[in-house]
């Protein structure tokens, strides 16, 4: 017996709407269930070693340095703040920077903290917390006219040559009216062209520029960022639960101001 | 039941047609899109070159455009190296036990080829059918046990079958000297003798001209113990210990010259570049004078933070003094190699200074000057201005 095509109807729209009904229902559920504060599982589960192992490149100031007297710098800081904030033991395992991603995966430490630049080829082995400074060219200027790229058209910029900012230099003189490209040996030296009015501007990254910055506090030069570098924390991607961990830590690190403070220690 | 299906058919999808033409549409324009750039093969090119011992390490196995390794592997030719290091890993060209896959080993053959570079093998990355089980242990690609040894080695003479008169030079391995090298495990020169020990032979068999290299060691001052390495200059010294000279027919060397310039005398306590003549000291200590050295790793970083690294100026000089200091010094080293011509993609911090080129391909002081050296050019104009007040 054929069936009716109103039955048919009824029954898809009864079926669809049930089907509806459930996705909400679930949807609703989820949302519930993440709002939901839990006890994590207890830190010794999180941390078999009772405490944070943080692997380094101490040979990158000012992000970490070794010297006679132990390891310092903003990364040093920002893995004790952590550690701190988790509430246990803070070991850092100095190491070179080829293999800082390998020992996470040997479980030689549970975090990487080195400067590291999110990497997209590694998101298939590692997670990433939150960025914690974005390490991008900066534009330094005087010029109050001057705030970004496009703001250069007529004017000279310096940079160091051969560096990204040489590139970024001119892949934007393709895009805009011409401007004079000045370039130098370093990064310091192209901030000094900046500074004593060889060139309008400067174009370095952001570590360069706060650092000169700080010892010209005379200038009274601005920047803007240009370019995206992203730091972040590395951990194994099927350590879930310390990655949260972390995270809930640096989240509240960020919040109240405690990795601001860090940063404008070292920069 | 027929009609049942055909009406249930146009309730549920009344305008399956325009699905029908949505769809044709979808398979046009993904036919119309523009095709990746094409890498079509040069005629037969030669280098020009006045320094045969001239060389750079390149990174094309992870390049993803294939017109980039060929762009690359001109700018080596046109530098006037006539040789490469490449990395060939074993975990990409055989994915299962026995079971091959060359195309990414092949396309970078074929663009160096026509580009008429030779072409060093590094052999290593330990595929996941090799390793112990990695449910029970997690282990770094780095990690070979030994009951794998057997399965490295007949892929390495594959490889060399494969390849012959076009590969003749493979490095066995990458600085086994440094725990993460050697699968984050306390290095072990005897393991890695009994290593080079299964290759040499079906190596040999399967390409009699084949050239293997024990595997060069990092520059390292760990002491005994220490859980990171081993000093390079006492794993050498155990290599010969345990009889490694009759598995090897010659010795990669790494060799940073770090802070200092190329001519600063070397030291057991030092690290610079002329590691390397410590290095061959050892060898000469040991009787093994006739092997020659190919310094498969070299050079200076010019990151403006590192602690390892000095200024983009003398980092060119310093470079091309490096290869004088080896023409002139080092007969036994048939190979300079400059670590790296290019990354695919910058890595955000120092490692990037050390490519001779940007990932966009534009030259860096130091490989102008490599240039200009290995081509027997006149200097050029400076290239960049003097520093305010200067």
């Amino acid at each position: 017996m054929a069936a009716s095509p109103w039955r048919v109807t009824v029954i898809a729209l009864a079926a669809a709407l049930t089907a509806w009904v459930w996705i909400l229902a679930g949807a609703l559920f989820a949302l519930r269930w993440n709002a939901i504060e839990r006890p994590g599982p207890p830190i010794k589960e999180v941390f078999p070693y009772g405490e944070l192992r943080i692997g380094i490149d101490a040979s990158y100031p000012p992000f970490a340095v070794a010297t006679s007297d132990g390891l310092f710098g903003l990364d040093v800081d920002l893995g004790a703040a952590l550690a701190e904030r988790i509430g246990i033991p803070v070991r850092f395992v100095n190491m070179g920077f080829d293999g800082l991603y390998d020992s996470l995966r040997a479980d030689q430490v549970d975090i990487v903290i080195s400067a590291l630049r999110v990497d997209p080829a590694r998101l298939g082995d590692v997670h990433y917390t939150t960025s914690y400074f974005n390490a991008g060219l900066v534009l330094v200027s005087d010029n109050a006219l001057i705030e970004t790229m496009p703001d250069m058209s007529g004017y000279a910029l310096a940079y160091e040559f051969g560096s990204d900012a040489d590139i970024q230099a001119k892949r934007w003189l393709r895009r805009i009216q011409p401007f004079a490209t000045r370039p130098y040996e370093t990064p310091g030296i192209a901030l000094d062209a900046a500074r004593v009015g060889e060139a309008d501007a400067a174009l370095t990254d952001i570590v360069s520029a706060r650092l000169y910055l700080r010892q010209h506090p005379d200038w009274g030069a601005h920047y803007t960022p240009i370019t995206d570098e992203w730091y972040a924390i590395a951990s194994r991607i099927d350590k879930w639960i310390l990655w949260e961990t972390v995270e809930r830590a640096l989240q509240m690190l960020i919040q109240d101001g405690t990795l601001e403070t860090i940063i404008d220690r070292w920069l | 039941m027929m009609n049942g299906l055909n009406t249930l058919w146009k309730t549920l999808f009344p305008h399956w047609r325009w699905y029908l033409r949505g769809g044709l549409v979808s398979i046009i324009l993904v036919a119309l899109a523009p095709a990746p750039p094409r890498a079509v093969l040069e005629a037969q090119q030669t280098v020009e070159t006045t320094k045969s011992q001239v060389c750079v390490h390149t990174r094309l196995i992870d390049e993803v455009f294939e017109w980039k390794i060929q762009r690359s592997l001109q700018m080596v030719r046109e530098m006037g190296a006539d040789t490469i290091v490449e990395f060939f890993p074993w975990a990409y060209a055989e994915p299962g036990d026995g079971i091959y896959s060359w195309d990414s080993f092949d396309r970078i053959v074929r663009h160096a080829r026509n580009q008429g570079l030779h072409i060093i093998a590094r052999m290593g990355l330990v595929p996941f059918w090799a390793r112990d089980d990695i449910a029970e242990q997690s282990t770094t690609l780095n990690y070979l046990p030994e009951d794998s040894f057997s399965d490295f080695a007949d892929f390495v003479a594959v490889f060399a079958a494969r390849y012959a008169g076009v590969i003749d030079h493979i490095i066995i391995w990458n600085e086994p000297n440094l725990s993460f090298e050697w699968g984050y495990r306390p290095v072990d020169p005897e393991g890695y003798v009994r290593l080079l020990q299964a290759i040499y032979a079906p190596a040999h068999a399967a390409n009699p001209n084949v050239v293997i290299l024990a595997a060069p060691l990092a520059p390292t001052l760990e002491p005994p113990g220490s859980p990171h390495g081993l000093n390079d200059l006492l794993y050498l010294q155990a290599l010969y210990d345990a009889g490694a000279a009759a598995f090897f027919d010659a010795l990669a060397v790494h060799t940073y010259g770090f802070t200092e310039p190329p001519e600063a005398e070397p030291g057991d306590t030092v690290l610079n570049f002329r590691r390397a003549e410590l290095l061959h000291s050892v060898m000469v200590a040991y009787g093994d004078t006739a092997k020659p050295v190919y310094i498969t790793e070299s050079g200076w970083n010019d990151n403006p933070r590192w602690t390892k690294a000095v200024r983009p100026s003398e980092r060119a000089a310093y470079t091309v003094n490096s290869y004088r200091w080896a023409e002139e010094n080092w007969p036994w080293a048939d190979k300079l190699c400059t670590w790296v011509l290019r990354y695919p993609a910058n890595t955000g911090t120092y490692p990037d200074n050390f490519t001779l080129i940007t990932p966009d391909f534009e030259p860096k002081p130091v490989y102008n000057a490599l240039q200009e050296y290995a081509r027997g050019w006149e200097g050029s104009d400076a290239l960049w201005l003097p520093a305010p007040g200067e």
